[in-house]
């Protein structure tokens, strides 16, 4: 049975102007120790997903359908008290910049034995300092700076911190919006591979984030292209690189640049965010795409199989 | 390897206004304000006062014993209580209390929004020099904000009557604004000062704009919301002081303000016995600078974006 | 187009130094290098890329080009003239000459002033042409940055658009006057990468219409490998490495850039493309 299971689910905002629809009709799967990766530019809904799995929606938003089986539970059928207990213990989150979350006036070892104590209240102070020490082997910090406050570790060491904190109460499953983003590319790479490493050796299930789909790649063994609130492509990720079938998703591998490429002059066709508050039945990327013909923005388009392991939204393949 | 035009932007951009963002930054501001209930009522309130001042206009007009100031009833020549005649009664010398009251929120409201704009222009002006210029400038504006501040406006003021006789009202509202700029002042340096690090001030300066352009053109429009804010708030305590210096006898004796009725109700010995002569102007001055503190409340939640109930960004 | 021999900026021996604020207790405070010893030159018409991490030093560098900053010493020449001590005219033809596009779209627009405001600003500061012809110039510069029809553009505010629309319109303002030299600081960090394409094919598209020449700052090596003829890495305020991008990339010298480019992220699965280099798992 699959650790996370997410089908059909919708999430709106109201706004002044309206009611966003954020998230439309997202399914998706996670096994034990997978890793998946959600992949769009701004405004797609990936954070949205991210929060929502979290219980950490703001007040004006609303989950318009769908469920999310988690061990079997449907999470959006619990009461608030209920999803606390599964939040952080279950399910915990690395956020965008995190190191900000760290209390500047406490030491780091405590704020970590500190969410350790939250969750488990049957457990010695000593004992989870010792946890705090195993975690920060795990994410390669030296033992030594336990007791440093945060202004004393450099940014890089402040995210593989709040890994640690992720980390602290064992989760089945983690969630990581943006944790490179605000990070140099050496640090960066640093951090993925502490990522790598806890994963591999933890057997946690990860969510990875980001719009920066080399990333990703770099990263997770499934990816799931999100656009305008849908998932327009879900596959591994060696399916999708190879194989891109969903027209954003090669719009998306066309405009990374990386070092290995040959420099070859990319086509720019940017066009805008599509309008989520009057968004239309048809498909949300019709606008932007080359292929489309009539009737791609009247009609729904179907979810295709092109492999167990590889699906489109795209009504081309049918 | 051209970069193609981009698409009109598409059904989510509203239509342009072909005005300032103010109109359409007003509509939003309105919407927000909508839904605060502090700002409806003292927006009704301030509706309320405003039409009263509109209206003291009307009753001399229709018979002169209805002036506030010299309109004395022929029958009537001492302090009588409400009747068909006198809505709200007579003063001591039988002159129309309710038309002394609207009278009073023409006074108010005249007082009141010029004494605070007033303070409110130099406060900005000299805000935005000190913010911008820094340093010597600065410290030697924002000492000389603290000395003002630091004196007791009202006391001044009387010290002030006192030595020079009676006060024109003008001259009154001037010397509020006097004393009250500081206050404004060192919250528009504080958002100059911030506003000074954002790139678009730089990018002002890289395209050589000078420092006087960068002032009044970048700056100020930026910290008007702050400003007239502020001025709200100003409007309150420039009542206050007003009322205050014509209730102990400084006022300007040409005037009727609610602050002056008190005055009379108070040296007349009629304190306790006509309370439909002491209590309109008390409740009306109370009333009207509740009501613009009220609006001042709900405007910053217009302002600050922060206070509001916003949509959360991806 | 690039003419080898003319140089527009030279940096020789630039240092910069910042003090923090003293600190209340202590009443030490603390020195940051934030430039050592900084030399290099950029030729006439070239996109020339300035790669390094965050507190390099390579914003500063931009800065003290656009004067925003001063140096503690060292000498910067721009199109053949020392700029240090430049004052009231002098000043205002180095500014009608050097321009500087910013890394924040969200910040680098006058939220009050329209596009056609925003843009027409340079020509109103130096004061170039009547209403009309600054009309013309507006719409000619929105349309090098492909914003069109721009009639309908022009009375619209910065909070009705996007950031990529946003930055464009920067760049419209920095080209309004036909600059030299502008400097481009990190212009696509806060944007998505295919609205970051687009800029960077808007840049060289200027650079060959209008002969400018362009100081490219970036955290990207892979960016700036794309949109740069040449490259220069800095690393804690000093230059380590210079040459063409090609070059650096295919063939670093400096261990620091040994290091970023095997930093940087790759496609771990993809068959059809050259990896340079594996990773490990």
């Amino acid at each position: 049975m699959a650790l996370l299971t997410v089908e059909n689910l919708s999430i709106g905002y109201h706004t002044r102007k309206g009611f966003l629809k954020s998230v439309q009709g997202v399914s998706f799967s996670l096994a034990e120790g997978e890793s998946l990766g959600l992949v769009g530019e701004s405004g797609c809904g990936k954070t949205t997903i991210g929060m929502c799995l979290m219980g950490l929606l703001p007040e004006n938003a609303a989950v318009t359908g769908g469920r999310i089986l988690f061990e079997g539970t449907d999470l959006l059928q619990l009461s608030k008290t209920e999803i606390r207990r599964v939040r952080w213990k279950k399910i915990a989150m690395i956020f965008q910049a995190a190191m900000n979350a760290l209390n500047p006036v406490h030491r780091v070892g405590e704020q970590i034995a500190e969410a350790i104590l939250a969750h488990h209240a049957d457990i010695s102070e000593e004992t989870a300092m010792k946890q705090v020490e195993s975690l920060f082997q795990v994410v390669g910090i030296p033992p030594d700076r336990i007791n440093d406050y945060p202004h004393q570790y450099s940014g890089g060491m402040k995210q593989r911190a709040i890994i640690a904190m992720a980390l602290s109460c064992n989760p089945p499953l983690i969630i990581a919006d943006e944790p490179t983003t605000a990070l140099d590319v050496i640090v960066q790479d640093q951090i993925l591979n502490a990522i790598k490493d806890f994963q591999n050796k933890l057997n946690v299930s990860l969510i990875f984030i980001s719009h920066d789909i080399a990333v990703v790649a770099d990263v997770c063994d499934s990816i799931g292209i999100m656009f305008a609130g849908q998932l327009v492509e879900y596959g591994t990720v060696k399916d999708v690189f190879n194989a891109p079938m969903h027209p954003y998703t090669q719009t998306l591998l066309a405009s990374y640049l990386t070092l290995d490429k040959d420099t070859v002059h990319l086509n720019s066709n940017p066009g805008e965010t599509p309008d989520l508050i009057n968004a239309t039945a048809g498909c949300r990327f019709s606008e932007r795409c080359a292929f489309a013909d009539a009737d791609c923005s009247l009609n729904t388009p179907e979810w295709i199989e092109i492999s167990p392991m590889h699906k489109t939204l795209c009504s081309r393949f049918k | 390897m051209t970069a193609n035009p981009s698409t009109q932007p598409s059904n989510i951009r509203e239509r342009p206004s072909k005005r300032f963002p103010t109109i359409e930054r007003l509509a939003e501001g309105w919407a927000v304000y909508k839904e605060n209930l502090i700002g409806k009522i003292g927006l009704t309130l301030l509706v309320i006062f405003a039409l009263m001042a509109v209206c003291s206009f009307f009753p001399p007009l229709i018979d002169p014993m209805y002036h506030p100031m010299t309109g004395v009833d022929p029958i009537i020549s001492h302090s009588t209580g409400p009747s068909w005649r006198h809505w709200l009664g007579t003063d001591f010398i039988g002159r129309d209390i309710l038309c002394q009251l609207l009278a009073g929120a023409r006074i108010a409201f005249m007082v009141g929004i010029s004494a605070a704009f007033m303070s409110i222009f130099l406060g900005t002006i000299i805000g935005m020099i000190a913010g911008y210029a820094g340093k010597i400038v600065d410290t030697l504006l924002m000492r000389l904000a603290d000395m003002i501040m630091v004196m007791p406006t009202l006391l001044v003021v009387l010290i002030l009557s006192s030595l020079f006789g009676q006060l024109n009202i003008w001259t009154i509202v001037l010397l509020i604004a006097l004393f009250r700029w500081p206050g404004v002042s060192r919250v528009i340096r504080a958002q100059t000062l911030s506003l000074k690090e954002r790139s678009f001030i730089e990018a002002a300066k890289v395209t050589g704009a000078s420092h006087f352009r960068i002032i009044f053109r970048h700056i100020m429009p930026n910290v008007l919301p702050l400003s007239l804010l502020y001025m709200t708030f100003r409007v309150t305590s420039a009542i206050i002081i007003e009322a205050a210096l014509a209730f102990l006898g400084f006022g300007d004796p040409s005037t009727v303000s609610w602050g002056m009725m008190l005055q009379w109700v108070w040296k007349t010995g009629h304190m306790f016995q006509a309370p439909y002569w002491l209590l309109p102007p008390g409740i009306c001055i109370s009333l009207l600078t509740l009501s613009f503190y009220m609006l001042g409340r709900a405007m910053e939640e217009v302002l600050d974006p922060r206070l509001r109930k916003e949509v959360a960004q991806e | 187009m690039k003419n080898p021999n003319t140089v527009i900026v030279q940096l020789e021996n630039i240092s910069k130094t910042f003090r923090t604020r003293t600190s209340f207790l202590t009443g030490a405070s603390k020195e940051v290098v934030a430039l050592n010893r900084v030399s290099f030159e950029i030729f006439k018409g070239e996109i020339f890329g300035l790669v390094g991490e965050s507190g390099s030093g390579k914003t500063t560098i931009g800065r003290l080009m656009v004067k925003l900053e001063t140096p503690d010493s060292g000498k910067l020449w721009v199109d053949g003239n020392y700029i240090a001590h430049i004052k009231g005219r002098k000043l205002k033809n180095f500014r009608r000459k050097v321009q500087m596009i910013f890394q924040d779209p969200y910040q680098s627009l006058n939220p009050y002033l329209s596009v056609f405001d925003s843009v027409s600003e340079p020509l109103v500061v130096h004061n170039v042409g009547d209403s009309k012809t600054r009309r013309d110039r507006v719409r000619q510069s929105l349309h090098a940055v492909g914003l069109s029809p721009p009639d309908d553009l022009f009375y619209r505010y910065p909070h009705q658009m996007s950031g990529g629309q946003r930055q464009r319109i920067a760049i419209a303002r920095a080209m309004v006057l036909e600059p030299e030299f502008v400097v481009a600081d990190e212009p696509t960090s806060m944007l998505d990468a295919s609205i970051a394409i687009h800029i960077f094919n808007i840049l060289s598209d200027l650079r060959k219409k209008f002969k400018v020449t362009f100081l490219f700052i970036t955290h990207s090596l892979a960016a700036a490998r794309y949109l740069c003829d040449r490259i220069a890495v800095i690393y804690k305020g000093e230059i380590v490495e210079t040459g063409p991008a090609e070059d650096i990339i295919q063939n670093p010298q400096h261990p620091y850039t040994q290091a970023l480019i095997k930093a940087h992220p790759r496609f771990r699965h993809s068959l059809k493309r050259n990896i340079i280099r594996s990773k490990g798992t």
